[in-house]
């Protein structure tokens, strides 16, 4: 979506939903990076009961009689369970872990409409030094918090214009942040790390593919990036592009969807992420989702974790009432 | 002074004669004053060259609520609809047309030269456009309930409509529900493979709108129209004599039941007295004094406008300000020496046949979302979509023997230009929508005897539309039903006493449906006992 189309307002919202150490609608830091939220709780979990196993695809759900029984691994491995909770998309959960005569034509039909269609990228940079921003020249504090480019509504509308026809912004809309300047651990003394969240790059491109675009990508943004600070090609060590394909690859996340599905009205609320089964449950029995693909969405906010598991408990008679 | 009337009706478009009439049945002799020498709004028919009339603005109609056609036997008063067989001819520059004939199975057929697949599933996209136009259309009769504290007329209202709602049962009720918001370009893709045809269907989102086929909510709209006509790409009926017959039909009836109409006689301010509408002073300073005031002009000219500001809270008024009525629409009538040939009919045996109802320009989604793209920045599109009629094929009342007029609406030409003006921009926007036509008629420049462009500035200083928007503000999803034009002021009602809206502002307020007009009549009516 462009900045003017409709509904974008809620998106805005969506990204004020969450509070992080009673600082209401900000998007904070963690020190070691976002993976560091995930670690701490990971551990807080383990600390209250749950084993995490690493390196353990799941191949497919097992169902028998309408009711989910246990996963399988891609090892062959089988796991029996009284409940499945799923926290991938629907995509994965109902088109490749389970064979679709177990689900209802008209839920499938509506699964498979379920749109993902991911539109942002990201460049991560190694720097040998700081950006220097014409605009704010040196370091300062300007730098620790969120650099965005995004001059103006148009220039974002028209970022979004090329999306429209499946080409990546040639002028992006950039989120930059240098976490390396609040968290030193995340590169060696004096160097720095720049992570730039990109929009907009639609998955499906009208020429050519991800594999063949994405140094013309990358170079776009830097090129972006370069016109507010000039210095930024002369100080590059090292780059990562990670393209809408790559988010797929490397994360499951289908058509590189960052929060498992649009949040376009229609994929909201009663009806994500699919009308008539908002509430963390599935057609079949035992078998519950739990991650950003439903209600109230993307984000590292844990707010789908927490509600279905609420749900899960009410099932197993095991909740406060 | 004279004594005071019941009644004085402000603007004679088609909703305020439709609010005159009702009001006249009941005895209440209202005096409508339009500002313009002819009653009729938006939808006039208007000589502009020697011999040649079109409906110089709206030319294809609403269509009319069915109870209004009736209630007022505008038949009777001398309206006649011309319906087309065939409702819309889009051609695309590969050559290749799609023909859509009213009748589902043969518009089918036609489709099937496109897509196998497409033809069943125009078919079943009609009878799912029915199956909800029918209870949207329920909503279109109905006065937009209170939302903090819906009264108990409110509550059963909705609860019938409700009920008819669940009616289609758990899936296509949240299919429903699920659509509205939805970018029409989505919506047309969950049923439809072939560009063009998506492209026509989902031309009926956009229409009149500042809104892309990308655009979330665009669905609502077409939605919204179904209720009027499920036909997926809408209707093709034309009033014999133009649009200004219906709208003269409505007068006549009007007056019959009682309603004095004077025009020429523009309102320049409404006056209040103790908060309450006391009348209105016409240009020239003439003071006629009521006991209420309807407007069917716009909410921003009526209340902005012709209102003292001081009597309206602050807040209500900034609220109105931020009202969205800056239209995208344009027109372009030409007088024509004879029917132009599009390449994509010159293998088709009857192809004049197929220009009797719309013609649209528009031969793909992108080609939509593009047009729309330019109108964003403040410029008119370089290829705009356009909706066109030639009426004069099935009324000859309109052009002199074997001549004919070609009424042409434009999308999207911004009220508000980035460069220069729309007197500096007004060739240049007749010549680029002539430019376009001519990639799929070649001959027609040759045949152009006269034009008239009717620009959005024109829409805003000729027919008096605020913004140039032709339905007197966005139809979005936060100005529709409950929101339009404001929340908790959708009841035709507005902060000052006695002070009413009947317009296209109000809800539902889309195209010659006369519903918004019937509905301020009914709550009018309800204050009076
Ligand atoms: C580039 C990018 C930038 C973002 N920026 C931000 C940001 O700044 N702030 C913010 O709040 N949000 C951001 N997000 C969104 C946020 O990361 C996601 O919304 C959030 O991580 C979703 O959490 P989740 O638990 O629902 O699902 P995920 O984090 O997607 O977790 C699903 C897990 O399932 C695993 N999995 C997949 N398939 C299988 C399988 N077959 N077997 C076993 N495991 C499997 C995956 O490996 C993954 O670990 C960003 C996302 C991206 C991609
Ligand atoms: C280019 C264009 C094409 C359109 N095409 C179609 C179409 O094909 N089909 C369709 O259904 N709809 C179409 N519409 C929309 C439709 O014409 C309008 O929505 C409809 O006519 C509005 O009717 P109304 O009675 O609410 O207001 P209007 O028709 O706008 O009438 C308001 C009247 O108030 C008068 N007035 C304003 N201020 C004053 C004052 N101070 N004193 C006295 N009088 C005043 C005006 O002169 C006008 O006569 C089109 C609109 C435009 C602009």
């Amino acid at each position: 979506m462009g900045v003017r189309s409709p509904g974008t307002a809620y998106v805005l919202l969506h990204h004020y939903m969450g509070e992080i150490d009673g600082a209401f609608r900000s998007w904070g830091f963690s020190r070691g990076g976002t993976g560091a939220i995930s670690n701490a709780i990971g551990a807080a979990a383990r600390e209250a009961g749950v084993e995490i196993r690493m390196q353990a695809p799941v191949a497919r759900i097992l169902v028998k009689n309408g009711a989910a029984q246990g996963v399988v691994l891609e090892t062959d491995e089988e796991i029996r369970a009284d409940a499945v909770s799923s926290s991938v998309d629907p995509n994965l959960t109902f088109l490749k872990f389970i064979e679709s005569r177990e689900l209802p034509d008209d839920f499938l039909e509506e699964v498979r409409r379920y749109k993902y269609r991911g539109s942002s990228g990201k460049v991560n940079l190694a720097l040998d030094a700081l950006p220097d921003f014409k605009c704010l020249p040196g370091p300062g504090r300007h730098l620790r918090g969120a650099i965005s480019i995004s001059p103006s509504t148009e220039y974002m509308e028209r970022a979004y214009d090329q999306a429209k026809y499946g080409e990546f912004s040639h002028r992006p809309y950039i989120d930059i942040v240098i976490p390396s300047l609040t968290d030193p651990s995340v590169a060696p003394p004096g160097k720095h790390v720049m992570s730039c969240f990109v929009q907009y790059a639609p998955y499906k491109l009208s020429k050519g593919t991800w594999d063949e675009q994405r140094e013309a990508f990358g170079s776009a943004v830097i090129e972006t990036i370069s016109e507010y600070a000039p210095n930024l090609k002369s100080i590059i060590v090292g780059k990562q592009v990670v393209t809408p394909l790559d988010i797929e690859r490397q994360t499951g996340l289908t058509e590189g969807n960052i929060f498992q599905g649009e949040l376009s009205l229609e994929q909201l609320f009663f009806l994500r992420p699919v009308a008539g089964w908002a509430r963390y449950r599935t057609p079949i029995r035992k078998l519950y989702m739990c991650g950003s693909a439903t209600h109230p969405g993307g984000g590292v906010m844990g707010a789908p974790g927490r509600l279905a598991a609420l749900e899960i408990l009410k099932d197993t008679g095991k909740g406060k009432h | 002074m004279a004594a005071a009337r019941e009644i004085v009706i402000l603007g004679a478009g088609h909703n305020a004669l439709v609010a005159a009439f009702y009001l006249a049945q009941k005895g209440l002799k209202p005096l409508v004053l339009e500002r313009r020498a002819m009653a009729g709004g938006a939808a006039v028919t208007e000589e502009f060259h020697p011999g040649f009339r079109c409906s110089t603005v709206a030319h294809a109609g609403g269509p009319p609520l069915p109870s209004i056609v009736r209630d007022m036997q505008l038949s009777k008063h001398g309206l006649e609809t011309l319906e087309s067989p065939v409702r819309l001819f889009a051609p695309s520059l590969d050559g290749r047309a799609l023909v859509l004939m009213t009748d589902p199975i043969a518009a089918s057929k036609q489709i099937e030269q496109f897509s196998k697949k497409d033809a069943g599933k125009y078919v079943e996209l009609h009878k799912a456009l029915k199956r909800t136009g029918a209870i949207l259309s329920e909503l279109l009769t109905l006065t937009p309930p209170v939302i903090e504290k819906p009264s108990n007329e409110d509550l059963w209202k909705l609860f019938k409509v409700g009920r008819k709602f669940r009616g289609l049962g758990k899936k296509e009720m949240m299919r429903v529900l699920r659509w509205g918001p939805m970018a029409v370009a989505d919506f047309v893709a969950e049923f439809l493979e072939t560009d063009l045809l998506r492209a026509a269907v989902a031309a009926r989102g956009i229409y009149g709108a500042a809104m892309g086929p990308w655009s979330a909510g665009s669905t609502a709209l077409l939605l919204l129209r179904a209720a009027s006509d499920p036909y997926p790409v809408g209707n093709s009926a034309f009033p014999r004599g133009g649009m200004g017959a219906l709208t003269s039909a409505m007068a006549a009836a009007a007056r019959q039941a009682g309603a004095e109409i004077r025009t020429g006689a523009e309102v320049e301010s409404i006056l209040v007295k103790n908060g309450a509408a006391a009348g209105v002073v016409l240009r020239g300073g003439e003071e006629i004094p009521a006991k209420r005031v309807v407007s069917g002009a716009d909410p921003q000219r009526t209340l902005l406008g012709l209102l003292d500001p001081v009597h309206l809270p602050p807040s209500f008024a900034v609220k109105l300000q931020h009202y969205r009525s800056n239209g995208t629409a344009a027109k372009l009538n030409l007088a024509l020496d004879g029917l132009p040939a599009f390449t994509a009919l010159r293998n088709v045996s009857d192809g004049n046949a197929a220009l009797a109802g719309r013609i649209q320009i528009g031969p793909g989604i992108d080609y939509l979302e593009r047009a729309f793209d330019d109108s964003k920045y403040g410029d008119f599109s370089r290829a705009p979509y356009l909706d066109i009629s030639i009426p004069s094929i099935l009324d000859n009342s309109l052009a002199p023997a074997g001549k004919h007029v070609m009424s042409i609406y434009m999308q999207f030409a911004p009220y508000r230009l980035r460069q220069g003006d729309w007197t500096q921009q007004r060739d240049a926007l007749a010549d680029t929508i002539i430019k376009t036509l001519a990639a799929y008629a070649p001959d027609l420049p040759g045949k152009i005897l006269a034009r008239q462009i009717i620009t959005p500035k024109d829409l805003e200083t000729t027919y008096g539309l605020t913004g140039g928007h032709p339905f007197h503000g966005e139809l979005a999803l936060d100005q529709i039903f409950t929101m339009r034009p404001q929340l908790g002021w959708a009841r035709y009602r507005t902060p000052v006493k006695g002070l009413f809206l009947c317009g296209s502002g109000t809800h539902p307020g889309n195209g010659i449906t006369g519903a918004s007009g019937a509905n301020a009549a009914r709550e009018i009516l309800k204050d009076l006992r």
